[in-house]
C-alpha cells in the first residue's frame, strides 16, 4: 500500500477528524482564494473598463486623477493641437458637471452632465437613437429616461450646477436624441450627456472652454500618442491606459491590496496553524502504531511520506473544494462592496484571473508542506524502542 | 547463527544519572532456536530484544546479525533488514484499525516490493495458517484479543524472517487464549523460525528450549533442555 493509499485510509479512519480539517481548508482557501481575487480584481477590472473604451491615451492639467484636479482652461486649442498630432487620430474634451432633471408635480432628479466634444469616437455606448448633434440635444442613460419618464425624441428640462458659474442657472429644455450607457455609471446614477455645445447652453459660455481632461485615439502605439502629447504640451500630462492604472492603484485601489495581503497572510497562517495541530494530534495518538511499522521495517522516509501525504491529501481536498466555496463568496462580497456609492456598474471587486489560481494553488502547496513538517518531524525523529517500552507502560 | 552479541551494554542518560538496562551481555541465537527471556520488571529483557530486533543500537559491545555489524549500518539499511529477516510481536498488537486482518498481512509485504496477486495469496496463506482464514476481511476491531494477535503474528511471518521477536505477546490475553497464541508460536518456531521471545509468563518461557533469566541486566541463569 503506498503512501497516499495509505493516508487515505489513516484519513478514513478518523472521518470527524477528517472532515473537520477539510471543511476547514476548504473555508479558509476559499477566503484566501478571494482575496487573491481582490488584491488584483479592482485594478483588472478597471484596466478592462478603460480598455472597453476607444480612448488610448488621457490628458490633464496635473498629476491628480480626471475630476479631483484643476481643469485644462484652453480646451479647445488644447484639442486643435493634440489633434494635429500625426500620432493622434481623435481628441475630444470631456468635462462633468451635476444635474438635476426637473419632472412634473415630483421631486427633481439628480445626476451628472457630461460635456463631450463633436468626434467620431464618444464615451458612451448608443443603445437608441442617436447622438447630440446640436446645441440642445443630449443622450441619457436607461435610469434617467426612466425616472424623467422620458424617450428618443422627448423633451427634458434640466438645470446644470456647474464649477465655472456661481449663479444659480436657468433650467434649459433639450431634446433627448438617444438612450446611451455610460461606463462608469454607478447603477443608481443618471447620467446625461451632450455636446460642448450643449454643456455651454446649460452652464453658461465660460464653461465651454474648459476640460477635466481630453480623451484621445491614438493612431497607432498609446506610448507614442502620449509622449507626442506631453512634446507638445508640456504643461500637461498624458498618460496611456496602463499609466492611468498606475495612478489610480497609488492613489487608492493600494488599499485592497494591502487588505488583501493581510487577509491572505492570516488565513495562510490558520490554515498552517489547523493543518498542523490536526496532523500532530493525529500522530501523537498513532505513535505506537509508527514505532511498530517502523520496528517491521518501514523505513524513516515511508512513515515521513504517510504523513505528508495525509497533509497533501486534507489541503487537497479542501482546497478543490475551495474554489466553488470562494467563487460563491466573491459574487456575494462584489455584491456588498457594490453598493458603495459611486461605484460604476460594470466595475468588480473580485475578478478572477488565471494567475490568483496558480497562487492559490502554490500558496496551498506550501502550506500543505510547511503544515507537515512538525509532525513530519516528529515521526523521523521517532526512537522506536522506546516509543514501544513507553507504549506498553502506559 | 543469526544473531552474536558480544558484550552489549545499552544505557540510558537520566536525569538522576545513566542507567544500565542491559550490562555487558553475550548471546548468541541460533537458526530455529526456541529462547525464552524471563526476569522482573526493568531487569532489562526488553531492551535486550530491541537491541536484538535492531530497533535499538547497544551503547557498547558488538552486535552482529548474519555477521553484520549492526552498528555500521545506517537508518535505512537496519530498516531492510527489520523487513526482510526479522519479525516482530508486540503486547498490544499494533495492528492498524482502519485495515482488513489480510491487509494487515499485506503491509510488510507492500513495504518490501512484493507484487500485489503474490501477497494476497501470502496473506490468505498465513492467515490460514494462524486459523484467521474466515475473518481476513475483518478489521481489528471485529477481532477478539486472540485473534488481533494471531494476525500480529501472520503480519510477522509476512516476509518470512529468520528470526521472530516477540514481546509479551499473551501479555494482554487471558490464559486459555495464551496458551492458543504459545501453541501457535511453537508451530512457527518448529516451522524453522528461530523465535525469542520476552515473557512474564511461567508457562509460555518453559514451552521454550532455552530460557534465560535476567537480572539487573545481567543474565542470571540460562537453562537449556
Amino acid at each position: 500500500m503506498r503512501a497516499l493509499a495509505f493516508a487515505w485510509r489513516s484519513l478514513v479512519r478518523q472521518p470527524a477528524r477528517a472532515t473537520l480539517g477539510i471543511l476547514g481548508v476548504a473555508a479558509v482557501g476559499a477566503l484566501l482564494f478571494d482575496m487573491l481575487l481582490l488584491s488584483q480584481g479592482l485594478v483588472r477590472s478597471m484596466r478592462d473598463l478603460l480598455e472597453r473604451q476607444d480612448f488610448d491615451v488621457r490628458v490633464t492639467a496635473t498629476e491628480a486623477l480626471p475630476g479631483t484636479g484643476p481643469v485644462i482652461d484652453d480646451a479647445v486649442a488644447v484639442v486643435a493641437t493634440i489633434k494635429a498630432l500625426p500620432s493622434v487620430r481623435e481628441a475630444v474634451a470631456f468635462r462633468i458637471e451635476d444635474l438635476s432633471i426637473d419632472r412634473a408635480g415630483r421631486r427633481r432628479v439628480r445626476g451628472f452632465l457630461q460635456g463631450v466634444g463633436r468626434g467620431a469616437v464618444q464615451p458612451w455606448t448608443l443603445l437608441r437613437g442617436g447622438n447630440p448633434q446640436g446645441p440642445r440635444e443630449l443622450v441619457l442613460d436607461e435610469d434617467g429616461a426612466r425616472e424623467a419618464g422620458v424617450a428618443v425624441g422627448s423633451s427634458i428640462t434640466i438645470r446644470a450646477s456647474c464649477s465655472a458659474e456661481r449663479d444659480a442657472l436657468p433650467p434649459v429644455t433639450f431634446r433627448v436624441s438617444g438612450i446611451a450607457a455610460f461606463p462608469f455609471d454607478g447603477p443608481d446614477d443618471v447620467t446625461a450627456a451632450t455636446t460642448d455645445d450643449g454643456l455651454a447652453t446649460a452652464c453658461g459660455e465660460r464653461e465651454a472652454g474648459m476640460a477635466d481632461m481630453i480623451l484621445v485615439t491614438a493612431a497607432g502605439d498609446p506610448a507614442a500618442a502620449a509622449a507626442d502629447i506631453a512634446a507638445a504640451r508640456p504643461d500637461l500630462r498624458a498618460f496611456t491606459n496602463e499609466q492611468m492604472i498606475g495612478r489610480i492603484e497609488q492613489g487608492g485601489f493600494t488599499y485592497f491590496r494591502q487588505i488583501s495581503t493581510v487577509l491572505t497572510t492570516v488565513t495562510v497562517s490558520f490554515a498552517l496553524l489547523l493543518i498542523t495541530v490536526l496532523l500532530t494530534v493525529s500522530v501523537n495518538q498513532r505513535l505506537g502504531e509508527i514505532a511498530a511499522l517502523r520496528a517491521l521495517g518501514f523505513s524513516r522516509a515511508r512513515v515521513v511520506a504517510d504523513v505528508f501525504s495525509e497533509s497533501v491529501l486534507i489541503v487537497g481536498i479542501g482546497g478543490a473544494l475551495s474554489l466553488p466555496l470562494g467563487f460563491a463568496l466573491a459574487e456575494g462580497l462584489d455584491r456588498i462592496l457594490k453598493r458603495m456609492p459611486g461605484i460604476p456598474e460594470p466595475l468588480h471587486f473580485f475578478v478572477f484571473q488565471p494567475e490568483a489560481l496558480a497562487v492559490h494553488a502554490t500558496l496551498l502547496v506550501v502550506t500543505a508542506v510547511a503544515a507537515a513538517l512538525y509532525p513530519m518531524r516528529i515521526v523521523a525523529r521517532l526512537p522506536i524502542a522506546a516509543t514501544l517500552r513507553d507504549e506498553v507502560i502506559s | 547463527m543469526i544473531v552474536q552479541a558480544t558484550n552489549v551494554s545499552r544505557v540510558f542518560p537520566m536525569p538522576a544519572g545513566p542507567v544500565t538496562a542491559v550490562h555487558d551481555l553475550t548471546l548468541t541465537i541460533a537458526q530455529g532456536e526456541h529462547t525464552a527471556i524471563r526476569g522482573p520488571s526493568g531487569c532489562g529483557k526488553s531492551t535486550l530484544l530491541h537491541m536484538l530486533g535492531c530497533v535499538d543500537a547497544p551503547t557498547s559491545g558488538t552486535l552482529l546479525f548474519d555477521g553484520q555489524d549492526i552498528a555500521a549500518l545506517s537508518d535505512r539499511e537496519r530498516s531492510l533488514l527489520r523487513l526482510n529477516h526479522i519479525g516482530f510481536v508486540f503486547q498490544r498488537f499494533f495492528l492498524l484499525p482502519m485495515l482488513t486482518a489480510a491487509e494487515n498481512v499485506e503491509l510488510p509485504q507492500s513495504e518490501a516490493g512484493v507484487e500485489r496477486e503474490t501477497r494476497r495469496r501470502r496473506s490468505r496463506e498465513l492467515l490460514d495458517y494462524v486459523g484467521l482464514g474466515p475473518r481476513a476481511d475483518h478489521r481489528p476491531s471485529q477481532l477478539s484479543g486472540g485473534e488481533m494477535q494471531r494476525v500480529a503474528i501472520a503480519r510477522a511471518l509476512a516476509n518470512r524472517p529468520r528470526l521472530l521477536l516477540a514481546d509479551e505477546p499473551t501479555g494482554e490475553l487471558d490464559e486459555a487464549t495464551g496458551q492458543q497464541i504459545a501453541a501457535l508460536l511453537d508451530r512457527v518456531n518448529a516451522d524453522g523460525t528461530a523465535l525469542v521471545i520476552v515473557t512474564h509468563d511461567h508457562a509460555l518461557a518453559e514451552r521454550a528450549t532455552r530460557v534465560l533469566t535476567m537480572k539487573d541486566g545481567r543474565i542470571e541463569r540460562e537453562t537449556r533442555r
